[in-house]
């Protein structure tokens, strides 16, 4: 299999377009995905390779467009459901939690719900409190659903198409900051297991899970580090439900510190997760210090990019962090 | 056919109801939808409307009383149909659970810990808290080298290497549940139970234990307030010699024969115990035995349970040995670090008051020594400056002495392969007789 | 419809034999409600429950022409809907009970019956949780190229939910082939619809989605039938969804918690008079379908069927509670 660096975006496009040409089950539905490319011009050119009848622009009408999708999956179509924003998945929370997430369940298995709904995610836009929220934990909370988070041009298509393979809904969180991102993809389809996160830098001194663009901000701040002689293992987190125990455990065990970084709001997120399924474990036993979360400030994305900046962790937060707990400083 | 008056269920959570008014007499007409009778749940009271037309009759419930959902209360006989006694309920009342309830099952109600007072908590990492649980030392022992004070994994590494110097792997023991810590290492032949001596614990066996090599099972208690036995304070040393004896005959049921070794207070318990359990000894060895004779260096006792820091305990350790050399300042160390505990240093203090007052042993064993049957050794430092050997000579013409070249109070730690030569053929001999 | 026979839509359309399973069914329904009421009081059942007593002739005109390749999404009062698609009453008590040869394998409940091999996507425990569901079912049959139709039905409460609108509206640009089915039975548990709905009727609703809608008497089987049997011949040849609203009436409480404490005795007598079963019935006999006795044979054997299925019920085993997150995900 060839690999060429395209971008996070091209990416997606290209798994969508596999999906499409591959199975004619697969439609994609969305607000402005069809002549106007989708928000972030992720659909592009895909309505006039295909054509309206399989790349459906959607009313504004996000509850209605998710039910819709759902009761498509429900009974034969695969549908693709962008959300403009991840943001917008409020509105259509009834139609995900309440139906999507639980139909397999209520039907006692007699049902399957193979949707696939692509959320925009994260700050650093300048768009503020309603379009940049990391909202991945809420879904996380949520059995019957999977959600993962593509960190890298390479997992965004193969998390894509895995997703489409998935007999169950899945939730793709794509950090909007990483559209642009290029990097090696493989030609071709092939899948990115959900559910298995990616030791994307080994190390020995401490543990940190990262994930989206929290993962680049991390293994920069790992390579800064490198230089003063700490070795830090950086585990790029990919499915938030299903989650990787026993890649994070066997790290910590190894290293014996952990620090989760997210950009979702600090409290009842993705860290305490984390922290907690470390703290219940065995792993909890080998650990040398506190566990670190770095995650979202308690306040909606702010406008200003001062403050914006500091509403989510940066490079040097998270270098700083790791520092003192490896100093035994925490 | 009588038609049933049940209680039915009115409400979600519903099991019972109290029957809080009837509406109809018994023996009265009803007809169906009219009010028959009033329920209260938790949540609400509400009318029972009649479920037909008739005469009420064979009423089982009077108001005020709780019932179960489903419980036939009574019945309707139509106009002109003989009321004969109590039909059988047509369905069985409150039937079976209509499905299991798994979150009952699943998840255990989240127990609360009731907050403790910091200052009974240590501060230690959880590596620290299982490289110590495994490796049988007492985080209280340990000063951290983290934030805070906080004892780190890598302190406890540290403590654990100078301390097994040179005894063989602590894993192997297997603690035994008891009034008093006992630790067996399996083996095979006749078990040795060994008791330590004041101040000390079952650790300081190793030496020895090493130099005896893996034969013949080993039995350690530890003496209260000492090692891993519960820091109680005992009142005399009678008191002392019956939990002793308890420890022993506990430690020790699964045997029919044992050898005894005690060092110091410990070889004055080993004679005690041999004084009421001859019968269970095939031999008995006392190195430097309490309890023949009043001289003690107390001076040094009391330096060592006064001790706060490897400084000031290290100059007592080393009257403890011939040569000074013997106690390093890593072996200080180490040893300070399996007594921060101050409980531990309040029960020892409180045990010397009682057993050595005034500077004084306040037991003496030595009717115990002249009544021995048990064949048995006595080994002593020629260099001893804690307890006098000169306090062997109370032994009768069947007790061997052995002075050991070269060794102050604590042979088996400072001449462990000599001890342990005396050792091995005492109880070979005295297999052979009693074999 | 003018007829030169004046007889009504039903008689002349469908075959006896269809009539007289409609009438089964019916009865079925009526059965089935009394029992699992009977069944509730004695505890054997726990939960809640929303019986259709009163509506029987609104689901079962509505499903009358469905094959199971068609698709409903149902409600939370769905028992009459899951019975009128063609499911058996043993397994629908076995999932009331709990057990794990219901339906749903005891996971749903009531309020989740479903059968999904007949082509009922599941009642909803969210009041307009089916709707989108409804459209999205018509679209795939649109995409897939398949000539199903489906019918979602939803109370009066429904129709002032988001999502309600939201569906009609994509139904109606992409005209795909769903018939809305609103039984307006006068209350969301306690709250008029006169009082919550600005229009007069719920099927003027439909001149937003410009598609047609119809207000019917819902407990004639014949105008229900005739009005569903147009808006599926219209969803059939491509020309998208239509709006049906059914004017119906629930006998008992909104659940089993219900006070009736929003309607008068004289109101709930009114309605018990228009039954429509026995309207159904009399209709029949007038026009030769059956005779009294043959209507008196059907009645009994749907008693009769209701009491095998509560037996069955009984008889079931419940889940393993070992079993508590299975059917979260598909199994490996």
């Amino acid at each position: 299999m060839t690999t060429r660096e395209i971008s996070y975006s091209e990416a997606i496009r290209e798994a969508m377009a596999i999906a499409l040409d591959s199975d004619p089950a697969v439609i994609l539905m969305g607000e402005d995905i069809g002549t106007y490319g989708g928000a972030f011009q992720v659909t592009l050119d895909l309505i006039d390779r295909y054509g309206p009848e399989r790349v459906m622009d959607t009313p504004i009408s996000e509850l209605g467009g998710a039910g819709v999708a759902v009761g498509a999956a429900l009974t034969g179509l695969k549908p693709i459901f962008e959300f403009q924003f991840s943001d917008f998945a409020a509105l259509a929370m009834e139609q995900i939690v309440n139906q999507a997430a639980k139909l397999r369940y209520m039907l006692g298995g007699e049902a399957s719900v193979p949707v696939v709904f692509r959320m925009p995610a994260g700050s650093g836009t300048g768009a503020a409190a309603q379009h940049s929220q990391s909202l991945e934990a809420w879904f996380g909370h949520v059995p019957g659903l999977k959600v993962v988070q593509p960190s890298t041009p390479e997992d965004a298509k193969g998390l894509l198409l895995a997703a489409l393979a998935d007999p169950d809904p899945v939730l793709i969180f794509e950090h909007k900051l990483l559209y642009k991102m290029k990097g090696p993809v493989p030609e071709g389809a092939y899948t990115t297991p959900i559910g298995k996160a990616r030791i994307a830098r080994a190390g020995r001194d401490v543990t940190i899970v990262a994930g989206a663009i929290m993962l680049h901000r991390a293994l920069e701040a790992a390579e800064k580090l490198a230089a003063e002689g700490i070795d830090a293992e950086v585990i790029d987190l990919r499915s938030i439900r299903p989650i990787d125990h026993e890649t994070i455990l066997a790290s910590v065990r190894r290293t014996g510190r952990l620090m989760v970084v997210y950009e979702g709001v600090k409290s009842y997120g993705v860290g305490a997760e984390i922290s907690a399924m470390v703290a219940e474990s065995d792993a909890f036993d080998y650990l040398e210090a506190p566990i670190l979360r770095l995650g979202g400030a308690e306040a909606p994305i702010p406008y200003n990019p001062d403050l914006e900046r500091v509403a989510v962790p940066q490079t040097d937060g998270i270098e700083a962090a790791a520092r003192s707990l490896v100093r035994g400083e925490v | 056919m009588p038609v049933e008056v049940i209680l039915p269920k009115v409400d979600m959570d519903m099991s019972h109801g109290t029957l809080s008014a009837w509406h109809v007499a018994e023996g009265e007409l009803v007809r169906q939808g009219a009010a028959l009778f009033d329920i209260e749940t938790d949540k609400a009271a509400m009318e029972v409307e009649s479920p037909a037309t008739g005469y009420l009759h064979h009423v089982t419930a009077k108001e005020g009383d709780r019932i179960a959902v489903g419980a036939v209360i009574g019945w309707l006989y139509a106009e002109g149909e003989e009321v004969g006694p109590a039909p059988a309920a047509a369905a069985p009342a409150p039937a079976e659970e209509p499905a299991a309830k798994p979150a009952e099952t699943v998840s255990a109600p989240a127990e609360i810990a009731a907050p403790v007072a910091q200052t009974d908590k240590i501060r230690a990492t959880p590596a620290a808290r299982k490289a110590a649980r495994e490796g049988g030392i007492a985080l209280a022992s340990l000063t951290g080298s983290g934030p805070r004070g906080r004892i780190q994994g890598s302190d406890v590494a540290q403590a654990l290497a100078v301390y097994r110097q040179p005894a063989a792997s602590v894993a192997e023991w297997s603690p035994q549940p008891g009034p008093l810590a006992v630790s067996t290492r399996g083996g095979e032949g006749v078990p040795l139970v060994m008791i330590h001596g004041f101040t000390a614990d079952s650790q300081s066996w190793m030496p020895l234990e090493k130099a005896m090599g893996r034969a013949r099972p080993l039995i350690r208690i530890d003496l209260p307030g000492h090692g891993k036995s519960p820091r109680r304070r005992i009142a005399s040393f009678a008191d002392l010699a019956r939990m002793l004896v308890e420890a022993f005959d506990d430690a020790t049921r699964a045997h029919d024969q044992v050898h005894l070794l005690g060092h110091s207070l410990g070889g004055a318990l080993a004679l005690a115990i041999a004084d009421i359990r001859a019968r269970k000894l095939t031999s008995l060895s006392l190195i430097a035995p309490a309890g023949l004779g009043p001289e003690v260096d107390a001076e040094a006792l009391t330096g060592i349970i006064r001790a706060s820091r490897a400084e000031s305990l290290a100059p007592w350790l080393r009257r403890l040995t011939a040569s000074p050399d013997t106690i390093t300042d890593d072996y200080a160390r180490a040893a300070m670090a399996t007594r921060r505990d101050p409980e531990l240093r309040a029960a020892q203090a409180d045990m010397a008051q009682s057993l050595f007052a005034d500077s004084t042993q306040c037991f003496d064993l030595r009717p115990a020594l002249a009544r021995l049957e048990t064949p048995a050794a006595i080994l002593w430092g020629r260099e001893d400056r804690i307890l006098p050997a000169r306090h062997a000579l109370a032994a009768g013409s069947e007790c061997a002495i052995h002075r050991v070249e070269g060794a102050g109070h604590i042979p088996q730690y400072e001449c462990p392969e000599p001890v342990a030569r005396i050792l091995a053929r005492h109880l070979a001999g005295a297999e052979a007789t009693a074999g | 419809m003018a007829d030169p026979d004046n007889r009504p839509f039903a008689i002349r359309q469908y075959a006896p034999d269809q009539l007289r399973e409609a009438l089964r069914r019916m009865y079925l329904i009526r059965r089935f409600e009394e029992g699992a009421e009977q069944s509730y009081m004695r505890g054997l059942i726990h939960g809640t429950m929303h019986l259709s007593i009163g509506q029987e002739a609104s689901a079962m005109a509505s499903c009358i022409e469905l094959s199971d390749q068609d698709k409903i999404t149902s409600t939370h009062r769905g028992h009459g809907h899951c019975i009128a698609k063609g499911a058996d009453v043993g397994r629908m008590f076995a999932e009331f009970f709990g057990k794990e040869t219901g339906y749903c394998h005891g996971r749903g409940g009531s309020m989740h019956i479903a059968d999904v091999k007949t082509g009922n996507l599941g009642a909803n425990g969210i009041v307009g949780g089916g709707i989108p569901i409804a459209v999205g079912a018509a679209l795939s049959a649109k995409k897939l190229g398949r000539p199903d139709v489906t019918i979602c039905f939803f109370g009066d409460g429904a129709n002032n939910e988001g999502a309600f609108h939201e569906a009609l509206n994509m139904a109606a640009i992409w005209k795909l082939p769903v018939i809305f089915i609103c039984e307006n039975n006068k209350y969301g548990m306690s709250t008029p619809a006169a009082y919550a709905t600005a229009v007069p009727n719920i099927a003027d609703r439909a001149a937003a989605y410009a598609m047609p809608g119809v207000t019917v008497d819902g407990n004639d089987f014949s105008a229900v039938a005739e009005a569903v049997h147009n808006a599926i011949a219209r969803a059939r040849a491509g020309e998208g969804p239509s709006l049906i609203e059914n004017l119906t009436y629930r006998w008992r409480g909104h659940s089993k918690s219900d006070r009736n404490r929003y309607r008068t005795k004289e109101e709930i007598e009114d309605w018990i008079a228009k039954d429509p079963i026995l309207r159904f019935r009399a209709e029949l006999i007038t026009h030769g379908i059956l005779d009294e006795a043959e209507a008196g044979a059907i009645e009994a054997a749907a008693a009769e069927a209701v009491e095998q299925g509560i037996e069955f019920a009984k008889q079931s085993p419940a889940p393993s509670v070992t079993d508590v997150t299975r059917y979260v995900y598909a199994e490996a």
